[in-house]
């Protein structure tokens, strides 16, 4: 397993932590040689998260774009509401095998809060999540889940208090508990093995979409799109498709439009080290991490995950940045054409899909990872809106 | 923490720090986001930055101390890396640094910041912690230059209680027979007699303060503070080091 993509990546912690990433890699790697890890794992997937889940062919959007058939990787269908079932699920078991019996987790959109919650839940773990108090008040629903989940979520008042401020103080909680606890961190960011981790346990929509791609059309598709906040559901849906001749687009948040960086790590950053990880950062000259923004608090994150920006820099993948108000009309049109209302994160996805689908031939077809569903952000999008 | 509402002020903080009893004096930069400190030095490394301090800044308050005691830069990795490793390390030195601490660079990730700090002739120290098994010890050791900060437990900087000595003593054991040149210093919680003590008996050769002076400076910026906080402390060293 790679600690390294080209330059980045790497573990860049207090050594307090050391110990436990070593514990961690070592547990992974061991579980994953496991058949019966994988027989637990695969079992959970399917009887409490729902997997495998389908591609959708969203045809009157396809019609509205006028161009390539763009397809729905139904991510949203996933128990929980998001892809984050997938990497909770995964470290969870790795956590109870650690014999840790307390998870904690950051969360922007609360998804991944809440995915932890009901994992921590049903193995029995005690939970507690950081949020940012800006993204308590914007995702509300969510923190409402995860308390009834039993898990304690702790409002985080420092920074920005949205996303990098809950990773902040879920790691400071986890230098401070290392031996009992196992910080599930919920996109591929951070020190190693992080990063790989949550490639390998997210990766399972990237081989689902390639196996019934081969199955509906005989070959991989044209084009795979998923949006970027850290990147996990993107790194998930890449990896598989990775030597495949299927171009790659990595969809970041441009925040509102005339904002200098919103959230756009890769499009606006430049190579920093942020949480452990050395990638594509928003910062200052001094290396002082921007304020971010974006409507939607799941992509609201001045880093990304390092394989992103090696994928970036090799060319593989490219990666545009979607402004929030195309965000929303995207939201607006696969809410209105398909009936599937999607989480704002994903409405970046679905945009930059819409406008490749425009400049290409009837016979292409493009997956869009619908990382998510929208009841989280209904509220949002009515003040927004105006409804 | 360097703080822009600090100018003028470091060369005095220094003498009275040297008057004091402290022998090295560590200079924090600030950064955005400090994930090895608790609230004080979040606190202040906020406040540093809502003031406008930046990296001319630190420069300018290494100048004015390292006259008067050697002195050490204590920074995330980020602000060090992003312009450049060699040109932020040459920087430092050139201001009269003698050393630079960095919480967020693991053993693993230090050997290129190892051989620029070499050749910027700065000892750059590394940080061990209670849960290091002692090969690791060793290894920190051996890699470290200056001295070896010693991390008084699981947690962030400031408050909270700090290992047994008792518990810290093999640590302290295993780096000297490693490094029998190098001092150990135990930081972290550091902030009275009793703490310094407790520190000292592990067998360490110091202590380290920042989350004490800095909490206090914050209440009474004058720098009759120093004496107070530090003056203890010291005279603990000196009695627990003999
Ligand atoms: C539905 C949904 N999609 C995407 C993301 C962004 O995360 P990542 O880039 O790790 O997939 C989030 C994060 O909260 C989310 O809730």
């Amino acid at each position: 397993m790679p600690s390294r993509y080209g330059p980045y990546g790497g573990a860049f912690v207090p050594e307090t932590l050391v110990p436990a990433l070593e514990e961690l890699e070592r547990t992974w790697k061991a579980a994953r040689r496991d058949a019966g890890f994988r027989r637990e794992l695969s079992r959970y997937s399917r009887s409490l998260g729902g997997r495998p889940t389908p591609l959708y062919f969203a045809e009157r959007l396809s019609r509205r774009a006028g161009g390539a058939q763009i397809w729905l990787k139904r991510e949203d269908l996933v128990h929980g509401g998001a892809h984050k079932f997938n990497n909770a699920l995964g470290q969870g078991l790795l956590a109870r095998r650690m014999g840790k019996p307390r998870l904690i987790a950051e969360t922007g959109a609360g998804q991944h809060g809440v995915a932890t919650a009901m994992i921590g839940a049903a193995l029995g773990l005690r939970t507690e999540i950081y949020m940012g108090e800006v993204d308590m008040e914007r995702q509300r629903p969510n923190v409402l889940r995860m308390r009834l989940l039993g898990a304690e979520v702790h409002p985080v008042t420092s920074g920005q208090r949205t996303l990098k401020d809950a990773i902040n103080a879920a790691l400071r909680d986890w230098i401070s508990n290392v031996r009992t606890t196992h910080y599930l961190l919920g996109s591929a960011v951070g020190p190693h093995p992080f990063p790989a981790i949550v490639a390998d346990f997210q990766s399972v929509i990237g081989r689902e979409i390639a196996r019934e791609a081969a199955c509906l059309w005989g070959r991989p598709p044209d084009l795979a799109v998923a949006c970027v906040g850290g990147g996990s559901n993107a790194i998930g849906t890449f990896h598989p498709l990775l030597r495949t001749r299927t171009e790659l687009l990595g969809v970041e948040a441009g925040g509102p439009r005339g904002h200098p960086t919103g959230a756009a790590s890769l499009a606006r950053g430049r190579p920093g080290i942020l949480h452990g990880t050395y990638s594509y950062v928003l910062q200052d000259r001094d290396g002082e991490i921007r304020d971010t923004a974006s409507i939607s608090a799941g992509l609201d994150y001045a880093g990304v995950g390092p394989e992103h920006a090696f994928l970036k820099d090799s060319g593989r993948a490219r990666y545009v940045a979607v402004h929030d108000e195309d965000a929303l009309r995207a939201f607006r049109w696969l809410s209105e054409d398909e009936g599937i209302i999607p989480a704002l994160e994903p409405s970046h996805a679905i945009f930059a899909a819409v406008r490749e689908a425009r400049r290409r031939p009837a016979s292409h077809r493009i997956v869009v990872t619908l990382s998510g569903r929208g009841d989280k952000d209904l509220e949002v999008v009515g003040r927004a809106v105006g409804a | 923490m360097v703080d822009r509402a600090r100018k003028g002020r470091y060369t005095s903080l220094a003498i009275t720090a040297r008057d004091a009893g402290a022998t090295h004096l560590e200079l924090g930069f600030p950064f955005s986001d400090p994930i090895a400190d608790g609230p004080i030095l979040q606190e202040a490394a906020d406040r540093a930055l809502r003031h406008g301090t930046h990296w001319d800044d630190l420069r300018s308050a290494v100048r004015d101390t390292s006259t008067v005691l050697p002195t050490i830069v204590m920074s995330y990795a980020n602000p060090l890396w992003t312009r450049g490793l060699a040109r932020s390390l040459a920087n430092l030195k050139e201001a009269g640094a003698a050393g630079l601490i960095v919480p967020d660079l693991s053993l693993e990730e230090s050997p290129p910041w190892r051989r620029a700090a070499r050749r910027a002739g700065l000892d750059l120290t590394l940080l061990a912690a209670p849960g290091s098994p002692l090969a690791r010890i060793d290894a920190l050791a051996r890699a470290s230059r200056g001295f070896l900060y010693l991390v008084s437990r699981y947690g962030t900087t400031g408050g909270g209680e700090i290992s047994r000595s008792a518990d810290l003593a093999p640590l302290v054991r295993s780096a000297h027979a490693a490094a029998p040149e190098l001092p150990v210093y135990v930081g972290f919680g550091i902030r009275d007699r009793r703490t310094a003590l407790r520190a000292m008996a592990s067998g360490a050769d110091g202590v380290i303060v920042a989350s004490a002076l800095e909490s206090a400076l914050a209440r009474r910026p004058s720098t009759a503070t120093v004496p107070r906080v530090l003056g203890p402390i010291a005279s603990a060293v000196r009695t627990g080091g003999t």
